[in-house]
């Protein structure tokens, strides 16, 4: 392919992708986003379940256990609880199923210790005019903050007042928050999900997956999350933007917080993204390299066509050139016909006239007589020539004779065997005996056959050779001149069909053989054709269908 | 008796030239410059071959033959042109010429041409007397 069909092939190929390609992708992203979006709603809903779910899980375990207390109080008299051995036996019950009670005390209405058992030893330890101490006695129950305690493990306590007999007491518990810590880490989601609980002054009650320690002072207000449970957008100290659940836990006013990188996509819409992307490569490449193989074709096929076309039109104009040329021909030949045949009789009559008397009369009789020989001489040759130019417009109607090509080859080598001996020309017949009898005229054949003939004959060299082949083919017969002659010139190639073109000398030749030749071989249905290196030989090939158009 | 011979081609110093010629290859000859002029001679003289120019200027050889057959069967023509083409010679032929000749033609070719169209036109006047004798035969008989 040559640079204007790249070039085409190119500009198509590009347009045959952008029309593919281009839909492909934008639906697909079309897909993509709208899914997105449906994620998007799937998602805040889920978040808004979760942190409803994780933090009526934190009240109900933080109501399990001040309920445990109260139910302790309310089954156990002061007396019991406080005799030597009974609160350890207690601690071992509550811890039965799961081990969140750290300690636990008995408390007067002046802060003494009744009785404790738990690893703090605070046996001795008065709590009276303790801010948690005074809102247990007023409201009956108090749940602290959490705060780091024995071997800085993460602590809480949960006091509540009985009042029974003559003054009142508490129950007091310490309870590991490692539980606590797992029931609110539990609605972690994702790479990025993060879930704590802050108390109101903004620190930490767990341990948050990102963005400090336990106790440490969160990055946001507290204040700033409404009301009951909501899913709200915002940017962290970093500048993400996070989805937010933030649920108050009624019973103890903490904030539960529960935070979602909303640029990380959720499983599914991750997987869905995957998928699509496998999907449109695989699509693109199919369809791409449909686009790319089928135009490729198709622009070969086109630069095939123009090529085949162009040649067409070529031999067309050639063929058209050579029918004008041979109408100008007839033309001319019968223009001079008309004269020359004048010509002719005068000379003849002359002839006719000259008698014994007449070349007596005069001495110059004789060249009179010699004269008007030659002028009737030079008529003949011009009528030869000009009968041969009519030959252009005699398409008289071919005969459909039944022929064996073999027989006219050899009747017309018959022809140029003398002149051949007589030239130590060698003739060689490679004549195929199987040659299929055909349907042509065989007195056109001969003529072509002979005018080869005479050409190899005049081409080759003293001593030369000329081969003469017959084959058939699926087409009909193949009939070939070989001769190891001059050859012809590439640049004559183009003419050599055209009449009146001639290599040979002035009156050696009219140029009109071949031309008529060609004429007579497309007359048959058939062609003539050569193949010719200079200075190695020419070869003529006729071709003959096996029925007559 | 002489093949009677009329030559028509509208080229004078041709005519007149061949009209010697053959005169001296013992034919009679008469010309004729055009068709029309043809036509009169014919009726006015019997004739035994006319050789006839093809390309004329008014009527043309083909038209010619077509009127020469019809008033004068037994004529025999010649048709002798400076042009070869299908629709002359085919046409002429099953128009009932005897033969188309190409100019210049060779003296001794016509005049070989010419014996022939005569001696058909003599075997054709011979057949016609004899089937007419065998008619009357037949009449005499019936």
């Amino acid at each position: 392919m040559d640079g204007r069909y790249q070039q085409l092939a190119w500009r198509m190929t590009l347009t045959g992708l952008a029309v593919t390609l281009i839909p492909l992708w934008v639906t697909g992203a079309a897909i993509y986003l709208y899914f997105a979006s449906t994620q998007e709603e799937s998602q805040r809903a889920q978040l808004h379940n979760l942190a409803l779910n994780r933090s009526n899980a934190v009240q109900l375990f933080l109501a399990e256990r001040t309920s445990m207390l109260e139910a302790l109080g309310h089954v156990a008299t002061l007396d019991a609880l406080t005799s030597p051995g009974e609160l350890e036996n207690v601690l071992g019950i509550l811890n039965k199923r799961q081990q969140s009670f750290v300690d636990i005390g008995i408390i007067d209405a002046n802060g003494e210790h009744l009785a404790y058992e738990g690893p703090y030893h605070l046996e001795d330890r008065n709590y009276g005019g303790e801010d948690w101490f005074e809102e247990t006695m007023l409201r009956g129950v108090h749940i602290s903050d959490v705060f780091l305690g024995f071997r800085g493990v993460p602590h809480f306590v949960i006091a509540v007042r009985r009042d029974d007999r003559t003054a009142p007491w508490i129950l007091r518990a310490t309870i590991d928050s490692d539980v606590f810590t797992r029931l609110v880490q539990s609605g972690q989601v994702g790479l990025t999900g993060n879930a704590y609980i802050v108390n109101r002054a903004g620190r930490f009650q767990t341990a948050p997956r990102f963005g400090g320690e336990i106790l440490a002072t969160a990055p946001f207000d507290p204040s700033i999350a409404p009301p009951g449970v909501n899913v709200v957008f915002r940017e962290d100290e970093h500048g993400r933007r996070l989805m937010t659940a933030f649920a108050w836990i009624a019973s103890k006013d903490w904030l539960l917080v529960i935070d979602r990188d909303s640029s990380e996509p959720a499983a599914p819409l991750r997987q869905a993204l995957r998928l699509e992307l496998i999907a449109l490569v695989i699509a693109s490449l199919l369809v791409g390299g449909a686009v790319v193989y089928h135009i490729r074709q198709l622009v070969t096929r086109l630069a095939e066509e123009d090529r085949s076309r162009v040649a067409t039109e070529a031999q067309l104009a050639h063929s058209a050139r050579l029918v004008s040329l041979g109408r100008m021909a007839a033309g001319v030949a019968h223009e001079i016909n008309n004269p020359l045949a004048a010509i002719g009789e005068l000379a003849g009559l002359m002839e006719d006239l000259i008698d014994p008397a007449f070349l007596a009369s005069t001495p110059h009789a004789g060249l009179f007589q010699d004269n008007v020989r030659k002028i009737q001489l030079h008529v003949d040759r011009t009528r030869d020539i000009t009968h041969r130019m009519l030959g252009f417009a005699r398409r008289m109607e071919p005969r459909h004779d039944t022929v064996n090509v073999n027989d006219v080859a050899r009747e017309a080598l018959t022809f140029v065997e003398r002149e051949a001996a007589y030239r130590q020309v060698e003739l060689v017949r490679n004549l195929d005996p199987n040659l299929p009898i055909i349907t042509s005229d065989r007195a056109q054949m001969q003529q072509v056959f002979l005018n080869l003939l005479n050409n190899a004959l005049d081409a080759v060299p003293e001593a030369g050779r000329i081969v003469v082949t017959s084959r058939s083919d699926e087409d009909g017969v193949v009939v070939t001149v070989e001769d190891n002659g001059c050859g012809i010139p590439e640049e004559l190639h183009d003419r050599i069909f055209d009449p009146f073109f001639t290599t040979k000398g002035p009156g050696e030749g009219s140029g009109l053989g071949l031309s008529i030749c060609h004429t007579i071989m497309k007359g048959l249905g058939g062609s003539l054709t050569f193949t010719s290196s200079p200075g190695e030989g020419t070869v003529f090939q006729v071709r003959l269908p096996r029925h007559q158009a | 008796m002489a093949i009677k011979v009329l030559l028509v081609d509208d080229e004078p110093s041709f005519v007149d030239t061949l009209k010697r010629r053959l005169t001296l290859r013992k034919l009679e000859v008469v010309t004729a410059a055009s068709a029309d002029e043809a036509f009169a001679v014919l009726d006015r003289e019997t004739l035994d071959v006319v050789v006839l120019d093809v390309k004329m200027p008014g009527t043309d050889g083909l038209t010619a033959i077509k009127t020469i057959k019809r008033h004068h069967p037994l004529v025999e023509v010649i048709l002798l042109s400076g042009h070869a083409n299908l629709e002359a010679s085919v046409g002429g032929m099953a128009l009932g010429a005897f033969d188309y000749l190409l100019k210049p033609v060779r003296i001794d070719e016509l005049v070989y041409k010419i014996e022939d169209a005569h001696r058909r036109k003599v075997l054709q006047e011979e057949k016609i007397r004899a089937l007419r004798a065998a008619a009357q035969t037949h009449a005499g008989e019936g």
